[in-house]
């Protein structure tokens, strides 16, 4: 089937060729309006903090007296101009300057100008990014200013920010986001435009981005985002790095940070500089962190150690921009001692002792079991802007590799015992095109190659197989402005093929051709109310094929026992094909509305979800099997069909010019619509309240901020029933009663109570330096969180003080 | 600036046929390893004192959610017994020697049935560390591991057997309980004395 393929691929090869010498062919022809002096452009001023219009700033063409003066709006416009390309300089009294290069093909340009006694630079935007490509499709974003001030956090526990997000944890240092209560193979990350792709379908796998090395992050609510291909079900999180500006000095960043709970010190570096069409950025951060602690004990081997790099550079030629970025990961987690367990004895003894067993004093060493992950991610990408349309292309090239080590006798445990490496190439084009009057849209092809490989010595048999995967996409997305509103459809098809070889139970190697493919829809509309609040309603159809551990997981792996779609059959343990047991993809009906509010200081975004997903693919309980460590309860993925529904909310109020504060909740409900089940590990609800102080001048020193943040979490409500590992030990052999109330699942101990949690943060710059102080968990509460799968074993960690200085050049 | 551009296409133009290459088809199959991580099997040799034939017990886990099979043990009544524990994985592989080699960190712990045995008395070191159990071996440490040890049966009885292997590295001690450490194996024979 593979073959076939080829010269399929060699055909997309040929066209990729054809787009990347498009931009050479085509004679760079002058427009017009460079003949006769008729070129214009406009643009915005506005003050970067409080995002309110600059009215009467200077706007001057760099190296000429051509300038205007923007108008009580902060809007200005340019005429008359005989040049489409030309470095424009805005200024305003009190604020920094800042020197743009702008073109005519490129949009109308948002500059935003920072306070002189601002650490932030003066910056430009060229037109509003919209993530999703659609307007209907509710997206939040975390800006630069507050990724700075949360630097040294996990990834997941960064995007906990957004309303919406929370996380899944395997103790402190491996953190999952999830959205509206989905997450692993249910949610798409785009990294740098690229589909991040890794080892995502299990638990303990957080993906493998430096949010150090990350300036903005948007995440997209809505089920269906066309651009980005299958596996959208519960949202896309879009992850940008900091992008080469033109024009722009040498300048750079340089941070240090240390933090008093793990010990741990970590650093970030920053380059970057642009000349009129050439730009170039680098960076580079580390992470060395030992044992993390409770309030009461010490979390043997939980340290961690953190190195990173990336470098990009723009070149830009008038129409043409030509974009290369590398980025490198590498991480290396400890995982608690305390949580390996052998047996349910060992387990019931570890839920009813504290502190875990194996607890000694502070150490940096990281022992097993722990994790050591790599990614390097490689973009090339180009962008050609014709006179009312565009084109864009790119390539990426994306190498993961995972090695999970276990305590294990010997030898072995200086072995892995999971050693992956996945491989991904990935093509991209797209063509905005002109519009027809109202009607603006975009098309593009997506092609993904894969192949995903077990490297051998890990003397133990691998569950997950070999596979190549192929995958094709092709999209189109159009929105239509009628009055204010503006109406969006998106439709999208997909094919996987995937071609694996395994080996089962008798060590046999069997092959298996999947073939998978399905429509993804989105539609809905985007309505301002009056000039302060808008209305976003969205429907969307998304999927995704069932992924390769849902589909082949087999037999004893640590403490689980468990066969996939493919394995299981009829109570019988094997190899099925498709034609013997059928798989599925996953369908989900996601129906997003979003209220948002802003005026006068006070902004409000109220989001409602349903979301139904047929095919829903869950592991369930299915009887207690005996092996040589004694009786295990063993588990069968199944399909089911879910309805998750929620509301997530924020409110935020400027209350005066120095206090402003914000109030941000979710709220999850979650059922199988089928067996009228509850699921387990839904994130349970949780509200946060943020007070902030800020003070642009406080004697020598610059904007003072201090903020205050209690949240509380509350007990999980949707618990799914309580079954102990002592119960199971006493129903061995008779398993049929015990699970007869628990279908989809049970958990081995009640879901722990609600908490009260209290951070504290502050900062305060003096030249071009910047000092923080924050206070995580300031009341050293002991706690265990729902979704953290280690809360059977030890409480989460205790206070911690976290200090960190800037230094910008 | 005019070179770096053309240097750029270039590559860009090279580009698809690098990739062309480096994503030729491959149909590697997973490679067979060597299972040392699962025991699927347990042999018990008791060897009588007085040089009669050995008798072997076999507990052995098929694939898949099923239960073991597991060989009733019978002995003799009023004997004394050298008894060798063996493991094994899947394939054969011969899991002892990995627990010998680490003997410092393993310890076998016996619990069985009241008046199964004469000597040791009691009901072994499982409900509590300092009840006797004549282990026959020794680890760098001088401390028991188990693979050997030896058992005189009483009058005719019935009962359970049950032995516990823990993996205790760095806390194996002479007072290290069944409760630290993690389980390698955790199984429980029916014994008849006859």
């Amino acid at each position: 089937m593979f073959k076939k393929n080829r010269l399929f691929v060699s055909m997309l090869g040929f066209i990729l060729l054809v787009l990347a010498a498009l931009p050479l062919a085509a004679q760079q022809q002058k427009p017009k309006c460079i003949t006769d002096c008729s070129c214009d452009m406009a643009g915005r001023v506005v003050d970067q903090l409080t995002q309110e219009p600059l009215p009467f700033a200077t706007v001057q063409l760099k190296g000429s007296s051509v300038g205007t003066i923007a108008d009580d709006e902060g809007v200005f416009h340019l005429h008359n101009l005989c040049d489409d390309e030309f470095d424009l300089v805005v200024s305003f009294v009190g604020y920094k300057p800042v020197t743009h290069h702008h073109d005519l093909y490129h949009n109308d340009p948002v500059i935003y100008l920072s306070p002189e006694e601002a650490q932030l630079e003066s910056i430009v935007v060229e037109g509003r990014q919209m993530e999703s490509g659609m307007a209907s499709v509710t997206a939040t974003t975390i800006g630069p200013e507050e990724l700075e001030n949360s630097q040294g956090e996990r990834l997941g526990n960064l995007l906990s920010r957004l309303s919406g997000v929370t996380t899944l944890s395997t103790g402190q240092n491996v953190v999952k986001p999830v959205i509206h209560g989905l997450h692993s193979s249910r949610i798409l990350i785009i990294n740098n435009g690229i589909r991040h792709e890794s080892q995502n379908w299990g638990a303990e796998h957080a993906p493998e981005i430096d949010p150090s090395q990350v300036s903005n992050i948007s995440l997209i609510k809505g089920a269906a985002s066309v651009k980005y291909g299958p596996g959208a079900l519960g949202g896309v999180i879009v992850v940008n790095p900091p992008q080469p500006q033109l024009t722009a000095p040498l300048s750079g960043r340089a941070g240090l940070r240390l933090q008093s709970n793990g010990r741990a010190a970590g650093g970030t570096l920053l380059l970057q500089e642009g000349y009129s069409n050439f730009a170039w950025l680098a960076q580079a951060s580390g992470l060395f962190q030992g044992d993390l602690h409770t309030p009461d004990y010490n979390l043997t081997n939980t340290g961690a150690r953190e190195l990173s790099f990336s470098a990009g550079a723009l070149y830009h030629r008038r129409q043409l921009d030509l974009r290369a970025h590398y980025s490198y990961f590498q991480q290396k987690l400890g995982i608690l001692r305390g949580s390996v367990v052998g047996s349910l004895n060992d387990l019931a003894f570890a839920i009813n002792n504290e502190p875990p067993a194996y607890t000694s004093g502070f150490s940096y060493n990281i022992n097993t079991p722990n994790q050591e992950v790599l990614h390097h991610l490689l973009k090339l990408d180009g962008s050609y802007t014709f006179h009312n349309s565009s084109l864009d292309f790119q390539y990426g090239f994306q190498l993961n590799e995972r090695q999970e080590y276990d305590v294990r006798r010997g030898t072995n445990n200086q072995l892995p015992s999971i050693n992956l490496q996945l491989l991904t190439h990935s093509f991209e084009a797209d063509w905005n095109h002109p519009a027809i009057g109202n009607l603006k849209g975009s098309a593009g092809v997506q092609l993904q190659l894969q192949d995903n490989n077990n490297i051998a010595g890990t003397n133990t048999t691998p569950f997950l197989p070999n596979y190549n995967n192929l995958n094709l996409g092709a999209y189109l997305a159009e929105s239509i402005q009628a009055g204010e509103t503006i109406f969006d459809l998106g439709v999208r098809f997909d094919i996987q093929q995937s071609s694996v070889r395994g080996r089962d139970q008798n060590q046999d190697i069997f092959r298996h051709e999947l073939n998978y493919s399905s429509i993804t829809a989105s539609t809905g509309f985007l309505k301002p109310m009056n000039n302060w609040s808008t209305i976003q309603s969205n429907l969307g159809l998304a999927w995704r094929p069932p992924n390769m551990a849902e589909l082949y997981s087999y037999g004893k792996h640590e403490t689980v026992i468990e066969y996939g779609l493919l394995r299981f059959h009829e109570g019988v343990s094997g190899v099925f094909s498709q034609a013997e047991r059928a798989a599925n993809s996953e369908l989900s009906y996601k129906w997003v509305n979003t209220y948002s509010y802003q005026r006068n200081g006070t902004t409000a975004e109220l989001t409602a979800y349903v979301n139904y997903l047929q095919n829903y693919i869950y592991s369930k309980p299915a009887g207690i099997t005996v092996i040589s460590r004694g009786p295990f309860p063993f588990f069968i993925y199944d399909q089911t069909n879910a309805l998750l529904a929620g509301v997530d909310g924020s409110f935020a109020l400027q209350h005066n010019n120095l206090w402003e504060s914000a109030l941000r909740f979710s709220f999850l409900y979650a059922t199988d619509v089928k067996n009228n089940e509850r699921f387990l590990g839904l994130p349970a609800n949780r509200i946060a309240y943020t007070l902030a102080y800020k003070q642009a001048r406080l004697g020598k020193f610059s904007n003072f901020t201090a903020g205050l943040e209690p949240s509380y979490t509350f007990r999980q409500y949707l618990a799914p029933p309580v079954i102990t590992p002592a119960q199971l030990l006493e129903s061995a052999g008779d398993d049929t009663e015990i699970f007869a109330t628990a279908e989809n699942g049970f958990d081995l101990m009640a879901a722990p109570e609600g908490y009260f949690l209290l951070n504290l943060a502050g900062s305060i710059e003096k030249g071009k330096l910047t000092y923080g102080l924050e206070v995580r968990n300031l009341l050293n509460t002991s706690y265990r969180d729902y979704t953290n799968r280690l809360r059977y074993f030890a409480d989460e960690p205790g206070r911690n003080f976290v200090v960190s200085v800037k230094y910008n050049f | 600036m005019k070179a770096a551009k053309n240097i750029f296409s270039f590559i860009l133009l090279l580009l698809p046929f690098v990739v062309l290459m480096a994503c030729s088809d491959d149909d590697d199959v997973p490679a067979l390893e060597n299972e040392e991580e699962v025991i699927s099997q347990v042999t018990l040799t008791f060897t009588p004192a007085d040089g009669a034939d050995a008798l072997t017990f076999d507990w052995t886990d098929p694939e898949g959610p099923t239960l073991p099979v597991v060989d009733p043990v019978v002995l003799q009544a009023n004997t004394e017994y050298d008894l060798t524990i063996e493991l094994y994985g899947p394939n054969g592989e011969n899991i002892t020697e990995e627990v010998q080699e680490e003997a410092a960190e393993h310890l076998f712990f016996f619990g069985w049935s009241d008046q199964l045995f004469d000597s040791p008395t009691g009901t072994g070191n499982i409900s509590n560390r300092s009840n006797t159990v004549d282990y026959g071996d020794t680890d760098s440490n001088n401390q028991p591991v188990g693979l050997a040890t030896t058992w005189t049966t009483g009058e005719p009885a019935s009962g359970t057997f049950r032995m516990v292997l823990k993996h205790q590295p760095n806390i194996k001690s002479a007072t290290s309980t069944v409760n630290d450490g993690e389980t390698d194996v955790d199984i429980t024979w029916a014994v008849t004395v006859e």
